[in-house]
């Protein structure tokens, strides 16, 4: 139904908001579009029905290409309905005349025709009493539901959802949520931009995971939210919290290193074994590694989703058979408390520009 | 970490108050190791206010324990926190010592 490839959107003023988006949407697929913010979720939403122009590649649509100068850009948007963040009603007319003019004046339909079918649509959202309510009078749940029903009323083939809930108080993001789970049940083709992490995991075909201006991970609901498989993906999802500290010589600041970690444990309100736990491990650790071969990256990160809390050091290649060597004197005794400490222990061997290095991972038991 | 070392009839009691880490093991290697020569002296760590302890802490409690035994004495750690009792149980430690 929709292909993007190679979709780029940079601003005026070099902003590059969108480096390199592919991704191909099914007709009756409910797509889930999260990241962290200011990723290009909505930009990339808004260049599907070219709310923004993009800078570069090709969204097709039913195999017309959007960016063609042949192409009937206003026919082609029929087909996407949008829901904005902030509802986008026309304040000044009733929720009747907000139903009906656009099936009127761009479908051609007669108002009757265009009644009848509000009536049906504002039965659907639950608002059938509202009809000849203004604007103003509704609630943002309300309003937002009645943005909906705008929507279907041009009967769209997909409809686009730009944080339908976020402008909403918490006690209305439901309601708002239940219409939009029930159209995902009648087989509407969706793409939703959502912060509503367990909304995306329930209602999804598909989740795309959005970072640094691309499609960075893509999945089923169960693949991203249970084993996402890229680092970025694993830290949104299980809201990782990190405190990072870099280690340039074996005469660091023992001391300022863990008052960090303590200030870190206190502000996710670790308990006390914890903290005296976290400084153990980290001591002991930096024991087990030789602190002259280069410099030692280290992070102390704590999932609040998992309650997980684990010790990360990224390092030189070559300092992961001194970790391992349980014989090597006098660190025998470090390794037995390291050991005692985890609950697993992981080392992974990945590139970075300036060369491989070793990211060995220590997650603390939990007590 | 502070030290204070109170020698009374019967025994002579190392009060460490703080941290015994790789920073301050040193200093407390410094102020105890006189006492491994007592023969037969009957050594008490008192930990009441020790906050924190490491490997490096262990090995010096690890040598006390031996030079003292060797020379016939006793080596005896006393009020030990939950937390710095942990570390001696994660070693094993607490089989080897004795902790009143």
């Amino acid at each position: 139904m929709i292909q993007v490839t190679h979709l780029k959107k940079t601003y005026s003023n070099g902003l590059e908001v969108l480096r390199d988006v592919n991704a191909t949407i099914q007709k009756g697929e409910v797509i889930s579009i999260i990241g962290p913010s200011g990723t290009g979720k909505s930009t990339f939403l808004r260049c599907l029905n070219l709310l923004e122009r993009p800078s570069g590649g090709s969204i097709v649509v039913d195999g017309q290409d959007l960016m063609s100068s042949k192409t009937n850009v206003p026919h082609l948007r029929q087909k996407m309905g949008m829901v904005f963040q902030n509802f986008n009603l026309f304040n000044h007319m009733s929720i009747m005349d907000n139903l009906c003019i656009g099936p009127v004046k761009l479908l051609g339909k007669s108002r009757k025709e265009a009644e009848q079918r509000a009536i049906e649509l504002l039965e659907m959202v639950g608002l059938a009493e509202k009809a000849k309510a203004m604007p103003s009078q509704l609630s943002g749940g309300q309003k937002q539901r009645i943005a909906i029903a705008r929507c279907l009323s041009m009967e769209p083939e997909i409809i686009l959802f730009d944080e339908p809930t976020s402008a909403l108080d918490p006690t209305m993001v439901s309601e708002v949520l239940g219409v939009i789970r029930s159209l995902a049940q009648q087989g509407m083709t969706m793409v939703i931009v959502t912060h509503e992490m367990r909304f995306a995991r329930d209602v999804s075909t598909r989740i795309f995971y959005m970072d640094q201006g691309i499609v960075y991970e893509e999945g089923t609901p169960e693949e991203i939210f249970e084993h996402p498989q890229k680092e970025r993906t694993r830290v949104f999802i299980n809201r990782i919290r990190d405190y990072c500290y870099s280690i340039h010589s074996p005469k660091y600041d023992l001391y300022q290193l863990q008052a960090g970690m303590m200030q870190f444990c206190q502000r996710y309100f670790l308990s006390q074994p914890v903290q005296f736990r976290v400084q153990l491990l980290t001591e002991e650790v930096l024991q087990l590694v030789p602190l002259d071969k280069g410099e030692v990256d280290l992070a102390l990160r704590y999932s609040e989703k998992n309650e997980t809390v684990s010790l990360e050091l990224l390092m030189p290649v070559g300092i992961v058979s001194v970790l391992k060597d349980k014989s090597r004197q006098p660190d025998e005794l470090s390794m037995s408390i390291v050991e005692g400490l985890c609950s697993a222990m992981t080392e992974v061997v990945e590139d970075y520009p300036e060369g491989p290095r070793v990211r060995v991972q220590f997650e603390l038991a939990k007590i | 970490m502070e030290v204070k070392i109170l020698k009374e009839t019967t025994e002579t009691v190392v009060m460490i108050e703080g941290r015994v880490d790789t920073v301050t093991a040193p200093e407390l290697h410094e102020q105890v190791s006189p006492l491994w020569n007592e023969a037969g002296i009957t050594l008490v760590f008192d930990c009441e206010k020790l906050e924190y302890v490491s490997s490096s802490g262990l090995r010096i409690i690890l040598s006390t324990h031996k030079m003292v035994t060797a020379k016939g004495g006793k080596f005896i750690l006393r009020h030990l926190t939950a937390e710095v009792r942990s570390v001696f149980e994660l070693t094993g430690f607490s089989r080897i010592l004795t902790i009143q």
